[in-house]
């Protein structure tokens, strides 16, 4: 009985406009970040060995360099991109000082290259401990190769030579006989390579810093060496004042850079789509704040005389909560159906992309939050206007 | 609630006037339960704004209220509802009926959250007040007098230990008044309660103990 003098001056149009609001406003969130994410997934898996806010530059190659002049970079110069406020730290690259022959023994064949080994301090490579550690004095060392190298040898190399082709799991576990020489020849070391990984990023031969300072000390000339790559840790990978400064001062950055910044772009293309669909969820916030007052206010009178037969003023509120919750549930079901219904739509054009979709699970989770914080600023705002009925 | 205590007590809406001799405004008053009290007034004597400060549905009054001792500006909106419930009744003058709501409906709104008064019993109040015809009809149909009896068998229909009723028979002949009268008497008495009812002449038929005059 109290529900149905409570519900009077129920206005079903407001209603229906805030659940279809918040539909609207929800359903873009939601799409949206499973967008981002499902998206996403196309760029960030390419390289799991370095983090994604991290460039490695070095100096464009010019005839000066090749004629005495050096590509390395001078201790002014690495301070002073340490101390660029879009740079978070740097580290140097750290070269072999000696010569290195890998060979292969495969089926009675056995290759064998002349290679080098370079080192970036640990903190940047972005690979579990337990597979990136190198104990002193240990034969076996990991090894981070650039995926390029790879494809060289598959499609250039390999195809002309009559070569069998090889797979990054084959390549893997291919056992590598490394002997390390140092320049004069006088002393030596052999020991065994396992490649831990492929990157995108690095066209470098990559091994733990310990290993290098190790075998630096043991089999190098001594003579200190200047870097000639560093790497970057920056805040934001698609400021336009990382380019602006990487082009005054002549430097490269390795790797795809199509790739960082096409994700940046899908960044801020999400983070738009986001805000709007926010700015909508939350219009649609003050629709049914609004309309429950608005119906609260007409049966002010009605309030005011239940509190004064003392009706508990949870049981006046309840007619009110109930409204606010079952209009935000349909919303957010309705969101949450027909996010999944645009995902399937879009999905099969992703993955035609070479994206790998996480599983989906955050969306609703997301969705279900939003929707609980709607309801509890309702159920806060509905309890207030009830308490201001008591006189 | 065994004591309401009025300390002081004025209506802020006349702090600047020159009010008559009266045994309730600026005085010190102490109302027992099992009392029967008549509160006389001129009209605009402030005796509705005294039940309303009573029942705690205003508090733009000097001075302090005091149930049990404690000041009823302190208790919480939570404890004026249960004490609406369990021990303080009141008619209001404005009988404050819902008029979309049948006669029963409007009793039971309030049996049914205090589940007091059996239906049998609800039944034959309505029988001795002449109103059990009118059982099903619509509040806003009925006459003034008929919704007088209406409100004053819903006011009966919680437990209290004090009953505020605020000119419960101004629409009443004097055969409705006596019958009002038992019903409240009998109630109060088997509650041991206490009855504050306001008057501004025709006055319930009770036995008053005390007499005040606003």
């Amino acid at each position: 009985m109290i529900s149905k003098l409570l519900r009077k001056n129920t206005s079903p149009a407001r209603i229906a406009g805030f659940t279809l609001s918040n539909f609207i406003g929800l359903a873009i969130v939601l799409v949206a970040l499973q967008f981002y994410r499902d998206a996403g997934s196309i760029w960030s898996d390419d390289d799991s060995f370095i983090r994604s806010d991290l460039l490695v530059v070095n100096k464009k190659v010019t005839s000066s360099n090749t004629l005495g002049g050096s590509s390395a970079f001078t201790e002014s110069e690495e301070a002073d991109i340490a101390a660029q406020p879009w740079s978070r730290r740097t580290g140097a690259f750290t070269a072999s000082d000696y010569r290195v022959l890998a060979s292969v023994q495969s089926g009675g064949r056995g290759m064998s290259t002349y290679m080098f080994f370079e080192a970036i301090p640990d903190e940047f490579v972005d690979v579990p401990r337990s597979q990136w550690t190198w104990r002193p004095g240990s034969d076996e060392v990991p090894i981070i190769l650039s995926k390029d190298y790879l494809t060289l040898y598959n499609f250039g190399f390999a195809s002309s030579a009559g070569l069998p082709q090889m797979s990054e799991g084959l390549m893997s576990s291919i056992p590598l006989t490394l002997t390390l020489t140092s320049d004069d020849g006088t002393r030596r070391r052999v020991m065994h390579g396992r490649v831990a990984g492929f990157s995108n990023r690095l066209n470098t031969i990559l091994v733990p810093q310990a290993f290098i300072d190790e075998t630096n000390a043991e089999l190098g000339t001594g003579a200190a060496r200047r870097p000639s790559r560093l790497a970057i840790d920056v805040s934001s990978p698609g400021d336009v004042a990382i380019t602006k400064y990487l082009d005054a001062h002549d430097l490269e950055v390795a790797g795809d850079k199509s790739a960082s910044s096409a994700s940046f772009l899908l960044r801020v293309v999400t983070g738009v789509v986001l805000s709007v669909g926010g700015i909508i969820t939350l219009l649609s916030l003050f629709i049914l704040m609004l309309s429950i007052s608005l119906i609260m206010e007409k049966n002010r009178a009605t309030l005011h005389q239940l509190l004064m037969l003392g009706y508990p003023a949870r049981d006046i509120a309840r007619p009110y909560i109930s409204l606010a919750v079952w209009a935000s549930t349909a919303a957010y079901g309705l969101a949450v159906a027909a996010a999944f219904a645009l995902r399937a739509y879009y999905l099969h054009a992703i993955e035609g992309l070479g994206a790998a979709p996480p599983s989906p699970w955050l969306m609703p989770v997301v969705g279900a939050a939003l929707t609980a914080l709607i309801i509890a600023l309702n159920i806060i705002a509905i309890r207030r206007r009830v308490a201001s009925a008591f006189f | 609630m065994q004591t309401i205590t009025l300390v002081d007590v004025l209506p802020r809406v006349f702090a600047d006037d020159s009010i008559p001799p009266s045994e309730v405004w600026r005085g010190h008053l102490m109302l027992r339960k099992g009392d029967v009290c008549l509160v006389e007034a001129a009209s605009g004597g402030g005796k509705s704004s005294m039940c309303s400060f009573l029942f705690g549905a205003r508090e733009d009054y000097l001075g302090r209220i005091l149930f049990d001792g404690r000041d009823i500006r302190t208790l919480s909106m939570d404890e004026w509802l249960a004490t609406r419930r369990t021990s303080l009744a009141y008619l209001p003058q404005e009988l404050s009926l819902f008029p979309g709501l049948t006669a029963m409906e409007n009793i039971r709104l309030k049996n049914d959250l205090t589940r007091h008064v059996p239906e049998s019993r609800i039944g034959e109040w309505m029988e001795r007040l002449g109103i059990a015809d009118r059982r099903d009809w619509p509040a806003g149909r009925m006459s003034v007098g008929q919704q007088q009896r209406v409100a004053i068998i819903r006011s009966l229909c919680q437990p209290f230990d004090f009953i505020l009723l605020d000119e419960p028979v101004s629409h009443l002949d004097p055969a409705n008044n006596d019958v009002a009268a038992a019903l409240v008497a009998e109630e109060a008495a088997r509650q041991g309660a206490g009855v504050i009812s306001t008057s501004v002449g025709n006055h319930l038929h009770l036995n008053y103990n005390r007499r005040l005059r606003l």
